[in-house]
């Protein structure tokens, strides 16, 4: 399984292999990867949200102050 | 001649007279602004404060003018901070304002009301120009004080609920003359920095007054011009700011602002284990009729299905026997009943049961029946009776003239 790039997609892939799952049309080989990887995918959600930490960072808004110009209303 | 001194010097000389007024150097007045224009090229202010009986001209330069948190209008009580000196090209008496502040409620709700009006008219508050939140925001930019409670509270909520989010602080100044400027910078460079999904800007609780600096025409339009959505969470719940009015979304407080802004990951783990409990579910579901689909053709299976085709045939073949040995059994009772009805029939026409009551029968030698007018004189005959045979030798036969009964008697008499 190719690994989510975040949380966010990791979910809608879910969603999505839900609804693979539920189509009459998958075949049982497939319906099969397609559980693995559902569970890959929970604790994939899972792990991120136990590791999650916020970061905090600042930015320098002098600059960009200047660069934008102070011109009059 | 008479001293005398030019007109220029007598302005020189006031001057330096007022300036050495140390009051004057740095005061505060308070009064009606009348007279208000705002040059159109400069973008200096000229307006005169009066109060009841008297008035004095005012200056206001534009770098100070800029930084107003209101736009002055006439008629409004206001006080002005600066100094007052002569200006001396015109001998005018004036005060050099930097700062104005809407005196009293009436007046600051007056200005209040003036730029919201102004504002609405432009369209910066239509619900069209409202942008969504995004759903789950990867960086939020916060415009506040890096000092302030406002900061804490929002860290606090989102650490709590979305942890995963990263938070881009513009550290600004939410007080004072340099508040407006600091806070139109930070909603720029966060709206320029390609990092954050949206920017929220905000401030704890404080005085009207120290709110007021998010009633700023300028601020109000670095919000508007966002290509980000921008979030407005100033003070409390009661105060309502023109930012809010110009932001996507308006928040009562900055911890409701952080809840706003993120989703909660509680809500989301259960959400996650629903999924995953469909996703169970499902593939259960899903098996057990490939199962049952499976094990219909196993050999067992058919095997089963064949007896109980063969079990049927048998009870089917031992009905249809039991209805034909029923047939029989009716077609053989009639069939008896039938045959006693014509054995009794038979019984009744023996020829041997006359006997017993005396009749004779006449045979010959070889036993067969002969009739007496057939008989032969010296013929060798056999009488016979009930019980017993009598070995006879004819000597005569007669033939009666009446064929009658009494007749058979004579003869049979005579033998």
């Amino acid at each position: 399984m190719k690994a989510p790039k975040n949380f966010e997609e990791g979910l809608q892939r879910l969603q999505a292999l839900l609804e693979q799952l539920q189509s009459e049309e998958t075949p049982l080989a497939k319906s099969v990867k397609l559980y693995a990887e559902a569970a890959e995918l929970i604790q994939y959600c899972n792990t991120t949200l136990n590791e999650a930490k916020l970061q905090i960072q600042e930015i320098d808004t002098t600059l960009a102050a200047q660069q934008k110009g102070e011109g009059p209303q | 001649m008479a001293d005398y001194i030019r007109v220029s010097t007598l302005n020189s000389l006031v001057k330096q007279v007022l300036a050495q007024c140390e009051p004057l150097n740095n005061l505060i007045v308070c009064g009606e602004i009348s007279n208000f224009t705002r040059h159109y090229k400069s973008g200096h202010l000229y307006f005169t404060l009066k109060d009841e009986t008297a008035a004095v001209k005012c200056v206001m330069f534009r770098d100070k003018a800029r930084l107003l948190g209101f736009e002055p209008q006439n008629g409004m009580l206001v006080l002005a901070y600066g100094r007052a000196t002569l200006y001396e090209r015109d001998g005018a008496f004036q005060i050099y304002a930097d700062f104005l502040r809407p005196f009293g409620a009436g007046a600051a709700q007056m200005a209040f009301d003036a730029l919201k009006k102004k504002l609405e008219t432009e369209g910066l508050f239509d619900p069209v120009h409202k942008r969504p939140l995004p759903s789950m925001p990867h960086c939020i930019g916060i415009v506040t004080s890096k000092t302030g409670a406002a900061l804490q509270d929002v860290i606090q909520v989102i650490s709590r609920r979305w942890p995963m989010v990263h938070l881009l602080l513009a550290p600004v100044s939410v007080q004072g003359l340099e508040a407006e400027p600091s806070i139109v910078a930070g909603i720029r460079a966060l709206d320029a920095d390609p990092r954050p999904d949206l920017i929220l800007v905000t401030r704890g609780g404080g005085s009207k007054e120290d709110l007021w600096v998010f009633n700023s025409e300028r601020i109000a339009r670095a919000a508007y011009g966002c290509r980000k959505p921008v979030v407005s969470a100033v003070g409390h719940e009661i105060d309502y700011t023109i930012l809010d009015y110009v932001a996507d979304l308006r928040a009562p407080t900055p911890s409701a602002a952080a809840e706003l802004c993120v989703p909660d990951q509680a809500q989301l783990r259960r959400q996650i284990y629903i999924l995953g409990q469909n996703i169970q579910k499902n593939i259960q579901s899903r098996y057990q009729v490939w199962y049952n689909k499976l094990s219909m053709m196993m050999p067992e299976r058919v095997l089963e299905h064949r007896k109980s085709v063969i079990f049927q045939n048998q009870a089917q073949i031992g009905q249809l026997q039991q209805a034909l040995q029923r047939a029989m059994a009716v077609r053989v009772e009639r069939c008896n009943m039938g045959l006693e009805k014509a054995a009794a029939l038979a019984a009744g026409l023996n020829p041997y049961a006359v006997l017993a009551r005396g009749y004779t029968l006449v045979c010959d030698e070889a036993g067969q029946l002969q009739t007496v007018k057939d008989l032969q004189p010296g013929q060798k005959i056999v009488v016979q009776g009930a019980g017993a045979h009598a070995a006879c030798t004819v000597d005569e036969v007669r033939i009666l003239q009446n064929n009658s009964e009494e007749n058979a008697d004579e003869s049979t008499q005579k033998l």
